[in-house]
């Protein structure tokens, strides 16, 4: 009786892709809240940090070809735009160092609550006041990061 | 092979301790002003120093693991297939050979051992 009840059998091998965002939806922050700004921007700067990471590998072997090579790098990376570079560089090291160690909390559970049943309006029950004090915590130190290194960088310290 | 646990366990080590290296080395271009620091004479006493040698190296091979693991993260979020996941990690594993290989010969040639 239940079976003639059903109209459509369950296919297991159909495969509906029609929620499939790929990398547009990867970069859409939006829609889910603080924690999904955090996680993208933990993924955009270890990104960025990984470039840069290459690109210094790569600008610090020129120490091998001596003194004047050296010196032909540094007239490429110590102008205005190299320092401005360098002061994103400092900045998005410190958010991702500092939401990191908030990341590795989370996941031994540390700072998440108690689990609860979802009620309207749905917010999410892990998104604390601890959580968000953490990701605000980590993007206003960026912040000052950013201010000293500016500091170091363009007032000649 | 590892299990993933296991490989974002050593993701979270390598990540906290690169934090500790490379605040020092940040340290170091700040103990003299930072545009003296940059001196080539300045920069290759500090690798003539075994100890920032070893620091150095321990920078390069940490954050290669922790960044290339990242990228390996990011990409398999993107696409879960079994011929992408291979090619993903065999990618990964190989870059982050390369750019250990790479900046272990400028510290080998700073050093002064002249291999290279």
């Amino acid at each position: 009786m239940w079976a003639s009840g059903r109209k459509k059998s369950f296919n297991a091998t159909a495969t509906d892709r029609s929620n499939h965002e790929g990398l547009k939806g990867w970069l859409n922050p939006a829609r889910y809240g603080w924690e999904r700004v955090a996680y993208w921007l933990q993924r955009l700067t270890g990104l960025f940090l990984l470039i840069y990471f290459i690109g210094h590998i790569y600008e610090t072997s020129s120490l091998t070809g001596g003194e004047s090579a050296w010196n032909a790098m540094l007239q490429f990376t110590e102008t205005l735009w190299g320092h401005l570079f360098l002061v994103l560089v400092i900045g998005t090291s410190t958010y991702h160092s500092i939401n990191g160690i908030r990341l590795i909390f989370a996941e031994t559970g540390t700072g998440l609550g108690r689990p609860g049943r979802p009620d309207y309006p749905y917010d999410a029950l892990s998104l604390n006041y601890k959580q968000k004090s953490g990701i605000w915590v980590a993007l206003i130190l960026a912040a000052v990061a950013m201010v000293y290194g500016g500091n170091v960088l363009f007032g000649g310290g | 092979m590892l299990q993933e646990r296991q490989i974002m366990r050593i993701h979270y080590i390598t990540g906290l301790a690169a934090l500790f290296v490379v605040a020092v080395h940040i340290l170091m271009r700040l103990i003299v002003p930072y545009h003296t620091s940059l001196q080539f004479s300045n920069v290759i006493a500090n690798y003539h120093n075994f100890s920032y040698a070893v620091l150095l190296e321990s920078i390069l091979v940490l954050l290669a693991i922790h960044g290339f693991n990242g990228l390996r993260v990011i990409l398999l979020e993107l696409r879960q297939k079994s011929s992408w996941e291979n090619g993903v990690t065999i990618f990964t594993i190989v870059a982050m050979i390369a750019i250990i290989a790479f900046g272990t010969r400028t510290i080998i040639v700073a050093n002064g051992l002249g291999v290279g």
